[in-house]
Order: structure tokens, then C-alpha cells, then sequence
């Protein structure tokens, strides 16, 4: 199966690890990802004022791009997602046809048709199916205890994401379930790590992200999954120097380990705590 | 950019975020489900009611809408369908179109360019800045 793929701005960068593993992930489960060519930038966030067209701009014009090459939208990223996701919607909402034809006419990219914009979770939960993906595993996570962390923007708004329960949330569960992990409830799974104040009010969000790390170890998980780049940033990053003991990982690097994609090829040099000592303790690399 | 005052800004800022600020019964249910409503002042119920009292101008002065992180557990948990954090962003909104902004994006260092995920900075000065 092909799909067409968004990979966004951060997963060139800071988040190339989230990017690499699942484009090699996904050659080992059965799917491939073709980058679409000359994307450009969703725009980060989701602009609500009602009069701000040019706010949807970048994304109707990646949404055009991709209706020229395909049927399905594939993200990774769960900011870029959530912009794809609201901008599609917003642009095919009944009665807002006069602001779709001008968003249209503007980008100057012929639009094809209605494409559907799925996050990487969602093809391989309702495409490939998590018992498919469970038959490619060749290195199970030993029953590592894993607390999945879903953050706003894969859930919410709800009925535009329409990806889960916003306030118990479970297909990331299901995944680490199916690699041969415990999954691991706790209270904060969709609770925000402060998201974009890091810019401006680092306390806030270390205090935001804090929380989160610290639930998940009281609820007795050994390591944390995450699927956005800010999310793995403010839980990973802020938490005070040394405190390196509960690993944050992308759950595409938990994925490309479990598959069997060389522990050298994970990126974990660009996680801000190593968890390869982690991962040896408990024999998986 | 002329902002309006006393209640046709109200009737602004429920233009620009698509809410009624009367269907709020100051139930709460937003305020205890921010995860910044404790730094929030004031925080999504009190700043609803300030403009079902009219008192947009105050609202519109306060550091609360600025602290926003746009995680939409407010308005998903909302018995009366009022999302809060589009209130928000109308409020920002109209300050930001007199080009005021927050945050100013040449305060950023050097070592916070070279670490922080680059979304976080495009959805800030989205948000925070003109």
C-alpha cells in the first residue's frame, strides 16, 4: 500500500527520529510513505477567528498538492495533523462554499477532490490492523510498562479529529499492547504539556509537563510514548537535569525497535535523556 | 485598527470567535479542567462572566488571554458548547490587529532557536505576535 505523506517542518529538524523510524517502520509492517513533493509549511496552529482566511492558506494549498496524487493524506506530526485536519474541515463545511471557492482560486493548485487526512496511527489501526502489525514483530517490548501520551491535538476537537475519546484515549494503547508491551493508564493522557508557551513562559509549561511525567511514574510506568515533537520536547526536555530515569520516546522508535530496525537506527541520540541504558537493563537493545 | 467598546465589543469578540456568551451558566467545569488555571487570570468562567457584564475592556487588558495554550479541554468539557479558548483568540485577536504584539519573536535566543521544536515557534508568534 502507498500513501502520500506530510512530513512538516520539525520532522526535518529536531524531530527527525519520529520521521525516520516510521518511514522505516512502515517498509517492515507492509505500507509506504512518498513524501509529497513541495509541501510547504500547515501553518503550526489552527487559526479560530472566524474572518481569517489567510490563516488557511499553506494548508488548503498542501491539501490541494495532495488531492493531485492521491486519495489519502498521511501525518505524523500531531500539530500538522490537527491544522490538516481543521483547515480540511472547516473548507468542506456545509454552507461555506463562497470562503472554499475563494481559499481555492487563491492557492493556485488544482484541487482534485476531497483527500483524507489520517494521522500514521490511524492507517496502521484501520488499514494494516494492530494484529497485522503484531505478526511483524520480531523483537517484543517485554513487557515494558508504557504510559501513552496523547497531548490536545490528537484529540481534540473531537468531533473534527474524530481520532478517539478525548479524555481516554486508546489507540496508542492498543499499539503498545500489540509490540508486546503493558500498557499503562494514567490520569493525563490527553492533558496538555503547555504546548507553544515554551516560547514565552517555560514555567508554565515545565510545571504543565511536569505533571504528566510525574502521574505516569506514580501510576507505574517505566517509560512514556509520544506522538508530537512539542509534547516529547516539554515532557522530555524541561523535567530538571538528572531526572533521566523514565525514558520518552517517540512511539515510532518503540515501533521501529519492535519490528527490528537496528537499535543504531532509532535516533535515541536526539532524545534529551538516553534511554539506551534503559533499553539494555531490560534486554531490548 | 479602531477597537470598539462596552457592549458592540462584545458583539466583536462574539463575531470573531463564533460563541454566545450568554449560553455560559458559569458551571466551572473550564476553569477546573485548564491545566494553566491556576497562572490563568482570570481564568475561562470569570472571564466569560466579565463579558456577560459587559466589561470587555477589562478582559481585553488582562494577562489571561494570553495564557492560552489552545489544548481545547475547556470547550470539549463544556455542557453549553462555549469554547473558551475561541473567546481567547478573539480577544488577541483584536489586539493583535492594532499591532500590538506579546511576544516578540527577536527576543528569542540563540540556544532556544537551536533547541525548541520549530512549531512551538511558529504557533507563538501566530498567537502572540504581528
Amino acid at each position: 500500500m502507498k500513501y502520500v505523506y506530510y512530513p512538516g517542518c520539525t520532522l526535518y529538524t529536531k524531530a527527525r527520529n519520529l520521521d525516520a523510524c516510521a518511514r522505516k517502520a512502515a517498509a517492515r509492517v507492509g505500507f509506504e510513505l512518498t513524501e509529497m513533493p513541495s509541501w510547504n509549511c500547515c501553518g503550526a496552529i489552527y487559526n479560530t477567528t472566524t474572518d481569517d482566511l489567510a490563516a488557511q492558506v499553506g494548508s488548503v494549498r498542501n491539501l490541494a498538492k495532495a488531492s493531485q496524487l492521491g486519495e489519502k493524506l498521511v501525518t505524523l506530526c500531531a500539530a500538522c495533523h490537527n491544522v490538516l485536519k481543521r483547515v480540511d474541515d472547516r473548507l468542506h463545511a456545509q454552507g461555506n462554499e463562497v470562503e472554499r471557492d475563494r481559499l481555492i482560486a487563491f492557492v493556485d493548485e488544482k484541487f482534485e477532490h476531497r483527500v483524507q487526512v489520517m494521522h500514521y496511527l490511524e492507517v496502521l489501526k484501520n488499514d494494516i490492523g494492530f494484529d497485522k502489525v503484531k505478526e511483524k514483530v520480531t523483537k517484543p517490548l517485554a513487557g515494558l510498562k508504557v504510559a501513552s501520551y496523547y497531548g490536545c491535538l490528537m484529540v481534540r476537537p473531537r468531533e473534527v479529529l474524530q481520532f478517539d475519546d478525548p479524555e481516554n484515549p486508546q489507540v496508542m494503547d492498543d499499539l503498545m499492547a500489540a509490540l508486546g508491551a503493558v500498557p499503562t493508564p494514567f490520569d493525563f493522557k490527553a492533558e496538555c504539556c503547555g504546548g507553544y508557551l515554551v516560547v514565552n513562559r517555560r514555567d508554565v509549561a515545565r510545571t504543565a509537563s511536569k505533571r504528566i511525567l510525574d502521574n505516569a511514574r506514580a501510576r507505574g510506568a517505566e517509560a512514556i510514548v509520544t506522538t508530537c515533537p512539542l509534547c516529547q520536547y516539554n515532557v522530555d526536555k524541561l523535567r530538571p537535569g538528572g531526572d533521566g530515569a523514565m525514558p520518552v520516546f517517540y512511539f515510532t522508535q518503540l515501533l521501529g525497535l519492535a519490528v527490528g530496525l537496528p537499535v543504531e537506527e532509532l535516533g535515541f541520540e536526539y532524545n534529551a535523556f538516553d534511554p539506551k541504558p534503559f533499553l539494555a537493563q531490560k534486554g531490548l537493545a | 485598527m479602531h477597537i470598539p467598546s462596552g457592549l458592540s465589543l462584545v458583539r466583536e469578540i462574539e463575531e470573531l470567535s463564533g460563541q454566545v456568551v450568554a449560553d455560559c451558566y458559569q458551571c466551572g467545569c473550564c476553569t477546573s479542567g485548564c491545566p494553566v488555571g491556576e497562572q490563568m487570570d482570570p481564568p475561562p468562567s470569570k472571564a466569560i462572566r466579565l463579558l456577560q457584564l459587559n466589561k470587555a475592556a477589562e478582559l481585553l487588558a488582562s494577562d489571561g488571554i494570553w495564557m492560552c495554550a489552545s489544548c481545547l479541554v475547556c470547550g470539549t468539557r463544556c455542557p453549553r458548547a462555549v469554547d473558551y479558548a475561541r473567546i481567547a483568540e478573539a480577544c488577541r485577536a483584536l489586539i493583535l490587529r492594532t499591532r500590538q504584539s506579546k511576544v516578540d519573536p527577536d527576543t528569542v535566543t540563540a540556544p532556544e532557536l537551536e533547541e525548541i521544536p520549530q512549531q512551538a515557534f511558529i504557533a507563538s508568534f501566530r498567537k502572540f505576535s504581528v
